[in-house]
């Protein structure tokens, strides 16, 4: 008996377990709960439409391209060699198209999807890539269209480089970031020599800029952490430091920014979104962007709490402090791929070099920090090291993170109380509701019953409406009309 | 940086970092320079860390970036990090510390030895409005940075002294550098030199030497 119904509680419709499209096979929910043949078929349909999509974008691209370069290519013995190029390049991009969307999973991809699902067939993520680096590649084109004859050229220039980078896969990382930087150095230098830059540095940058994005977002797959190195373990490493030194507080790095400002703590949230983020960029110069917002958000913490401009005395001890709270992702791969990928004008001279060196010197400073970089004694480092104690424990309830929090959770519950007053409201309204219908119904029906309608037929007849009004005679008698003789 | 290669109208950046212990009055001498306020309450810009000046030296246009640094001694093992690259070093100590001017001494140590002599040292005495205090003897210091091929400045944030003059002699011996390695390494080339460079911003290997110096 108890057998039976210990059955039942996990049976299951044979329905249920057939395939999806009732062919009678059984079904699999790997299989989204068709059969191995039907899903197959179905897996096949889906395949082909994607590839078809990918294709008509490809083309759809080619075509404004195309377009774009028609006009500015005035001799006609250019136009078989523009026409074999084409044909070339349109094979590659179906092959590539395809080949990307047969590879299970692109290694920066699966990093992304960590803690979901990887084993699930994952054409969505790398369809995404490749859509992304379809756009990133119609934006340049459309960038170069107003530059004509030098814009063909460099378009040609880059293609041609991302071909030969990607025959070069084997060279090691260091290899690759030096072929990429001669690029970048070989393109100033033509660009330098042509007309339409010469003498507008401005100019060039932003055409280096656009270069830059073009080639980073199609490269950024396979130099990005790559296996060869050893990037990943030094992430790791990064990660489980900051990890261990949860513990340090901003007194002990004299961080001069107050938190308790909500002003400044929405700053600091601020800047620690912006150093995390930079692991969603895939653009050297954006990651950068990254680095530079944050720091801007630091400066305005600074200033907002000392009232007076940021030195770099203040400031690398905040940038610290917001490394260690975030905890950014990759933090290591990020700092290698735009030290080895990014344009040096930038990286050495620029604004965005300077708060770049300063984050490279942060985690220099985390990886070798000490009791002596924090003012404690060795042993209380040690101690807060190995977690036998906290120093955050005294002041846990001054914190502003954990005032905030109980602020929120009483918060959360007076909300609660009020919501459920509202439920009961809610309800006995309706009870009320109900009560008040049936009870009208009732009166109603009470009424009724009391005083039933009743409809007396009409018995006499409509003629003899005055007959039996008796006073009838009393009446004078009706006017009659008097003929007056003229 | 862009503007390289032809001659004529060629920009030369130039990056100078800023040295010296916190509290000698590193920010101060910067916002002089670039805003001309002192500990004012209308100074417009948000920091005082990474700041950029535009000149015209004898026709040549000059853009010198002032990367200041952190100057507390637990944050002396990172210098090599701010300081590769750098066209030229200043020096600050305070004519009142002595300590400060220690301080200096063991940067350009450093700096000789891992920069060589690619750099333009100024070594600056601040705070010459406070010269009854003064614990550092002028002969001692110019002496000291003549012995090390650096040039020795006075000045004084506070009253507007010796600001102009400094940076001035810094970015006409930085020019000088920068000729002179244009000559060496034949037109061009000098930049891919400085690119190359460029690109290794971590690497270990001078961090340790750093940390072997100090220690």
């Amino acid at each position: 008996m108890s057998l039976k119904s210990e059955r039942r509680g996990i049976h299951v419709d044979q329905s249920e377990l057939l395939c999806k499209k009732g062919c009678g096979y059984y079904g699999n929910p790997a299989w989204q709960g068709f059969c191995s043949k039907c899903w197959r078929e179905e897996y096949s349909k889906a395949r082909q439409q994607q590839i078809q999509g990918d294709r008509e974008f490809a083309e759809r691209l080619q075509r404004e391209e195309e377009a774009a370069y028609a006009s500015s290519q005035g001799a006609p013995s250019l136009t078989f060699s523009k026409f074999e190029e084409k044909k070339t390049n349109e094979t590659k991009r179906k092959v590539q198209t395809v080949k990307k969307f047969f590879s299970p999973s692109s290694r920066g991809a699966q990093k992304k999807g960590e803690g979901q699902e990887v084993k699930a067939p994952s054409p969505s993520i790398s369809r995404q890539a490749s859509l992304e680096t379809d756009r990133v590649s119609k934006d340049f084109i459309d960038f170069l269209k107003p530059f004509r004859r030098a814009g063909h050229e460099i378009l040609k220039q880059c293609r041609a480089f991302i071909e030969s980078m990607n025959n070069k896969k084997e060279m090691n990382i260091e290899e690759q970031s030096e072929y990429v930087q001669d690029f970048y150095q070989n393109i100033v230098d033509r660009l330098q020599t042509q007309s339409t830059f010469k003498g507008s540095s401005e100019r060039i940058e932003n055409v280096m800029d656009q270069i830059e994005k073009y080639i980073m977002t199609r490269l950024y797959k396979h130099v990005f952490c790559p296996e060869t190195t050893d990037d990943e373990k030094k992430d790791l490493a990064i990660q489980k430091r900051i990890r261990a030194l949860h513990w340090v507080t901003p007194e002990m790095l004299c961080v001069p920014v107050n938190e308790d400002i909500p002003e400044v703590n929405d700053l600091v949230v601020k800047a620690i979104t912006d150093v995390i983020e930079v692991d969603s960029k895939r653009v050297p110069r954006e990651k950068l962007g990254c680095v530079t917002q944050c720091s801007k958000h630091i400066f305005n913490a600074i200033k907002i709490t000392k009232n007076e401009p940021a030195s770099a005395d203040d400031f690398l001890p905040t940038l610290i402090y917001i490394v260690l709270k975030a905890n950014p992702p990759r933090l290591q791969s990020n700092i290698q791929y735009i030290t080895r990928f990014c344009n040096p004008s930038r990286l050495m001279t620029g604004e965005d070099g300077y708060y770049f060196t300063n984050l490279c010197c942060a985690v220099a400073f985390i990886e070798k920090l000490d009791a002596q970089s924090l003012n404690l004694t060795e042993e209380d480092f040690d101690r807060y090291m190995s977690g036998q104690s906290s120093p955050k424990k005294q002041d846990s309830d001054t914190s502003p993170g954990f005032s905030q929090m109980y602020k929120n959770l009483s918060l959360i519950s007076q909300l609660n109380e009020k919501q459920e007053q509202i439920m009961s409201g809610t309800k006995k309204l309706e009870k009320d509701l109900i009560d008040w219908s049936e009870g009208v119904s009732k009166d109603v029906q009470d009424i009724i019953e009391k005083y039933p309608l009743d409809i007396k037929p009409r018995s006499q007849p409509v003629a003899a409406i005055d007959s039996d009004n008796v006073e009838n005679d009393k009446l004078p008698p009706p006017i009659e009309p008097q003929v007056f003789a003229s | 940086m862009a503007t390289g290669g032809a001659g004529g109208g060629k920009t030369y950046p130039f990056k100078v970092v800023l040295l010296g212990e916190g509290c000698v009055g590193k920010t101060s001498l910067v916002l002089r320079y670039c805003e001309n306020k002192f500990n004012d309450k209308h100074i417009t810009t948000l920091q005082a860390s990474f700041l950029t000046k535009k000149l015209n030296i004898g026709g040549k246009r000059v853009n010198i970036a002032i990367w200041d640094t952190a100057g507390q001694e637990r944050f002396h093992a990172l210098g090599p990090i701010y300081y590769r690259d750098s066209n030229g070093a200043i020096l600050v100590y305070d004519i009142t510390d002595e300590d400060s001017f220690q301080k200096v001494k063991n940067w350009v140590k450093e700096l000789r030895k891992m920069l060589g002599n690619d750099i333009s040292l100024c070594i600056v005495g601040n705070k010459v409005d406070l010269e009854k205090d003064r614990h550092v003897s002028v002969e001692e210091a110019e002496l000291y940075s003549e012995s090390v091929g650096a040039k020795h400045f006075h000045t004084s944030a506070k009253l507007n002294k010796g600001i102009e003059e400094l940076f001035l002699d810094l970015c006409k011996r930085m020019i000088e550098t920068a000729q002179a390695d244009e000559r060496a390494k034949g037109n061009g080339n000098s930049q891919s030199g400085g690119t190359r460079r460029g690109v290794q911003i971590v690497d270990d290997e001078p961090q340790q030497s750093s940390g072997g110096c100090c220690s």
